[in-house]
């Protein structure tokens, strides 16, 4: 059995019966126990996984209504809660943690049929750009397992790349679905900020996170995009996109569209593979009848800056309720005091979280918040300004996804300030709210490159349709595992 | 220039023990220090924009207990109450 | 000059869902944390949403003050760490960013003072702790998240108080006026609670915290006082800090924890959107608010010629005016009005008493109409009240069961006012040259006929006799 297939192409088999969900569904698990070992997606493997496809085949046999998953088999990062599912975020802190309801998009996706293989891997609470700051472990680039397959949601990159399932749902902070699916080869989407709910993603900067799917095929993405965005009660910050069709239309093509080339993303820092891809991938879009041309946002030289400041007051304010009381691991409080038990049981947050915490709670103090967390909102806010403008004149904007090639496990761990720098290209999609998807667009030397589209607000289905026409225009090859 | 005292009087107002002192501070003290590159943004007279929506957006008042009993799945002192350390 | 001034937070009790989330408002029903959802637990991933009834609520409550109400409200997250706090930070209000609190600048009148509101809040109660166990060696901390998201208003004024006097007027016409609107039963333990802040002779201000009641409010600002002015009689400064009430010794303590630690970082609350609120629906609200108390005490002295002593209290107790409204006509306004300041209210003291009492408009109608037409005497009434709010039976069956009926038959009286003729002959001879003593007469057929002689019949006849 192929399981080298998009979500499309399955559904499509299932129903016509060429092959089952379970058939699939157990292929699948197969291909984790064999291959997991090696790459570290996994957290947690469903073993009722092959039983829920099994069921679903039933329901396929006698003609009463399907999913439109119809059992396909799906990765979840761990910092999204499945009701009597534990939901670690890859934390020493939520070992025994069991969500006791499901997140929206868990519920979407339930009632479309899906079948959750299982949770993968992230960095610690979704800080961190490699997967290497997951308490539990580092997950492995499956292009060359010596390198990193970028973070933070590293093992749902892994898992879609190595066809150890067909889709998985990562979340984007400032980067963190689009940077490991440039670094594996797959597709991953942030849209824009309001589309798909929050409700169950576990908080990390609220005010700029968005739950994103990782795909191998854009009109994949789309597919999980019709299935899972939407207005949603239980967020407050949803915006009604009134049920649009994202697959419908996506071949129109990009003629006569017009593409700014975001100065910033482009110049020195970026490797010159990366760049000579960059050109690359323009003019096959000017073949296809864009025109493409410089655009300068001047606040993206500030925007890493402001990113983690925001990022980090955002995050010690949501992790603050991290305190072992009410959940999260074995230790009793019995004759602790407050102020030293709550400071001990937080230890088992990891270091990078820890120093984010630190950061997140001296940015905003008293004396320091004007200089720092006030300076980073005025940033955020110009930045969005001159998004808008660029957007007045321009359909799309296009940069490189990450500005250099995937790098060696344990080589940029221990230098914060060069982590941080690795963002610069995405984090501004998610301080302006804007949709932007990465698009695997070449291989280098073994080493995958991807290529950034972003989009205007609420234009997500403009921005698939531009994702769409280069992805079109090439063939990558295979990945070695 | 963040100091090694504000980064420990922080730690203690986020509740975060520090160990490996230097190293960590270091670290902290790196991350923070790049920070002054907002320094030379010109962002005064920037406004601060939000998203918004209208009262009637909001949630109905209705009363609607949770569908289970919660405390059975958290940390429960003889099944009712949540433990809490010693209050000073 | 003393000045005090107060933060007071009122629960919206009578909301039927917390700020936040579907679990119920008003948690006292409940066994120990079963009035919980992911929400008000700030469980991972859980989003809070905010209840629409609580912010027109709070907006009413500003308008009743005459407080400003801004166009959009936002929400800022105060953070520290406490058990009783599930995320550790409450969703609340501030003004950082330009008026953004759900009221504004407003007073109100306590007598002859103003008292100016700084402003108004919309806020999440946090849960409650409990200790078990007797000495503070072993004492256990549990607590119990019923309340937590439970929607407060926080009310916060200039220090314009000058007394504790004023502090619990006020307290008391702000219970009033809540209760008026309809949007919190001040009586409820709990409901409303407040902290205070207190300087004298433009010295340090000092606040205190923990005061469990209104009750103990009056006691801990008075205690306050006394200790700034006996520190500042001996020369010794008021140092600026924060206290808190200690209810076993009465006094107020200083607060040994690390005060100068506290700084709450305040942002935007990212997950709550800044909400618009139009100008039509201010106007409906405007509209839709129950009748002010002064406006009632002033509707029952204008048009009703009420007293204004027996107006003051009619109109500012809700339920008794809520009596009131139901039962009276233009006829029987005065006496309905007396009936209750002067009876009833000295029967139904007590908030278990109103819950048991069983009397209605209808009740209180029959009773006024059968006073001014003389069925009943004023004293009988008081007998008949009685019964009707224990049994809650209509009253001319109250009347025959316990035979308070006016004695107006003509005849029966003229009887009775022969026989005291008879007893009174001394009287009598006075009568006729002082008419004053005619009302002794009176009184004695009074008497004899237990107060249920028609007093005008009974005026009549004996005039008639003597002549």
């Amino acid at each position: 059995m192929n399981l080298k297939i998009s979500a499309l192409e399955f559904v499509q088999q299932v129903q016509n019966g060429n092959i089952s969900a379970e058939d699939f569904v157990a292929k699948t698990l197969e291909r984790i126990q064999s291959i997991d070992d090696k790459l570290h997606a996994f957290l947690f493997v469903n073993e009722k996984a092959i039983d829920q496809a099994r069921d679903i085949d039933k329901k396929i046999k006698s003609g009463s209504k399907v999913g439109a998953c119809f059992g396909m088999p799906i990765s979840i990062k761990d910092n999204m809660c499945i009701k009597d599912s534990k939901t670690t975020c890859a934390s020493k802190m939520l070992e025994n943690f069991v969500a006791p309801y499901d997140a929206t998009v868990i519920t979407k996706l339930k009632e479309q049929d899906a079948v959750f293989v299982g949770k993968v891997n992230l960095d610690e609470f979704a800080m961190g750009l490699t997967t290497e700051f997951s308490a539990f472990g580092s997950s492995k680039n499956p292009w060359n397992t010596e390198y990193v397959p970028g973070g933070s949601s590293g093992g749902s990159a892994v898992s879609v790349s190595a066809f150890e399932c067909v889709a998985s749902l990562g979340s984007d902070t400032g980067g963190s679905v689009r940077n490991p699916a440039s670094f594996c080869s797959v597709v991953g989407y942030k849209p824009t900020y309001g589309l798909i709910s929050r409700y169950g993603l576990i908080s990390y900067s609220n005010s700029i996170e968005q739950i994103g799917p990782l795909t191998r095929t854009v009109k994949d993405t789309a597919f999980m995009l019709n299935i899972i965005s939407g207005l949603d009660p239980n967020d407050n910050t949803t915006i009604d996109n009134k049920n649009e069709d994202y697959l419908s239309g996506i071949d129109s093509g990009i003629e006569g569209k017009k593409i700014g080339i975001i100065q910033e993303m482009v110049g020195e820092g970026t490797d010159p593979t990366v760049l000579s891809a960059t050109k690359d991938a323009i003019s096959k879009l000017e073949n296809l009848g864009a025109t493409c041309e410089d655009v300068s946002l001047d606040m993206v030289k500030y925007s890493v800056a402001a990113y983690y400041t925001i990022t980090a007051t955002e995050a010690g304010s949501n992790l603050a309720r991290y305190d072992n009381l009410r959940y999260g691991y074995d230790f009793s409080v019995e004759g602790y005091e407050f102020n030293s038990y709550i400071a001990k049981a937080r230890r088992n947050f990891g270091p990078e979280v820890k120093r984010r915490m630190i950061i997140g709670g001296f940015v905003p103090s008293a004396g320091h918040a004007g200089k720092y967390f006030l300076k980073a909102i005025k940033v955020k806010s110009k930045l969005t300004r001159e998004i808008n403008e660029a957007f007045k004149k321009f359909d799309l904007l296009i940069a490189p996804t990450v500005p250099i090639l995937p790098f060696k496990i344990g080589e940029k761990i221990n230098d914060p300030v060069s982590l941080f720098l690795i963002d610069i290209n995405t984090v501004t999609a998610n301080l302006t709210g804007k949709p932007s998807i990465s698009v695997p667009f070449t291989i280098s030397n073994g080493l995958p490159i991807g290529i950034q589209l972003l989009a205007d607000s609420m234009n997500d289905k403009l921005l698939l349709q531009a994702a769409y026409a280069l992805e079109q225009t090439i063939t990558l090859q295979e990945v070695p595992i | 220039m963040v100091t090694e005292e504000q980064i420990e009087h922080v730690s203690k107002l986020m509740k975060i023990d520090i160990d490996d002192h230097k190293e960590y501070v270091d670290k902290v003290q790196a991350m923070i220090d790049y920070f002054d590159v907002l320094d030379s943004a010109d962002v005064e007279s920037e406004e601060i924009s939000m998203q918004e929506i209208t009262i009637s957006n909001l949630r109905e008042d209705k009363y609607v207990p949770f569908n289970e009993k919660l405390i059975d799945k958290l940390n429960n002192y003889k099944g009712t109450y949540v433990r809490a350390p010693k209050m000073s | 000059m003393t000045k005090i001034g107060l933060e007071i937070h009122c629960q919206l009790t009578n909301l039927k869902s917390k700020l936040f989330c579907s679990c119920k408002a008003n948690y006292r029903e409940f066994e120990i944390n079963e009035n919980i959802c992911p929400i008000c637990m700030g469980l991972p991933g859980s989003l809070p949403r905010l209840n629409q009834e609580a912010v027109k609520k709070a907006t009413m409550i500003a308008m009743a003050l005459n407080c400003t109400t801004p166009d959009k409200i936002a929400f800022f997250r105060k953070n520290y760490f406490y058990p009783d706090l599930p995320k550790n930070f409450q969703i609340t209000q501030l003004n950082i960013y330009g008026e953004t609190s759900i009221g504004g600048t407003g007073s109100i009148i306590v007598g002859d003072k103003k008292i100016r509101i700084t402003r108004i809040q919309l806020e999440e109660d946090p849960g409650r702790l409990i200790y078990e166990g007797s000495s503070s060696k072993n004492l256990i901390t549990l607590v119990d998240y019923n309340r937590a998201g439970t929607p407060l208003v926080e009310i916060v004024t200039e220090p314009d108080f000058e007394n504790p006097k004023q502090v619990r007027d006020f307290v008391n016409i702000l219970s009033d006026l809540l209760e008026n609107l309809e949007v919190s039963d001040p009586g409820l333990d709990g409901a409303m609670r407040s902290d205070a802040n207190v300087s004298i002779e433009g010295g340090n201000k000092v606040e205190i915290k923990n005061i469990g009641s209104f009750h103990d409010l009056e006691k801990a600002v008075h205690f306050e006082i006394t200790r700034q002015e006996s520190l500042n009689s001996r020369d010794i400064q008021i140092i600026q800090e924060t206290r808190h009430w200690d209810d076993k010794r009465k006094i107020t303590v200083s607060s040994r924890s690390k005060e100068e630690d506290l700084d709450y970082r305040y942002f935007l609350e990212g997950d709550i959107p800044w909400i618009i609120i139009d100008p039509k629906t201010k106007e409906n609200l405007k509209s839709n608010m129950p009748e002010s108390i002064s406006s009632k005490k002033e509707r029952y002295v204008s048009k009703y010629n009420i007293p204004t002593q027996v107006a003051t209290v009619l109109s500012s107790d809700k339920f008794y005016s809520d009596l009131f409204e139901e039962s009276h006509t233009e006829v029987t306004a005065k006496e309905i009005a007396n009936i209750i300041t002067t009876d009833l209210m000295g029967l139904i003291d007590t908030r278990e008493k109103r819950k048991e009492s069983k009397i209605t408009a209808t009740h209180l109608k029959d009773l006024a109409d059968s006073i001014q037409s003389g069925k009943i005497s004023r004293n009988s009434a008081k007998n008949a009240l009685y019964e009707i709010v224990k049994t809650g039976k209509n009253l001319s069956k109250v009347m025959s069961e316990l035979d308070l009926g006016n004695v107006s038959d003509e005849s029966e009286l003229l009887g009775i006012i022969k026989a005291v003729i008879f007893e009174e002959l001394k009287a009598v001879e006075e009568a006729k040259s002082n008419p004053q003593t005619i009302n002794y007469l009176v009184g004695k057929v009074m008497q004899k006929t237990k107060g249920k002689a028609d007093p005008k019949l009974t005026l009549d006849l004996l005039k008639k006799q003597l002549k």
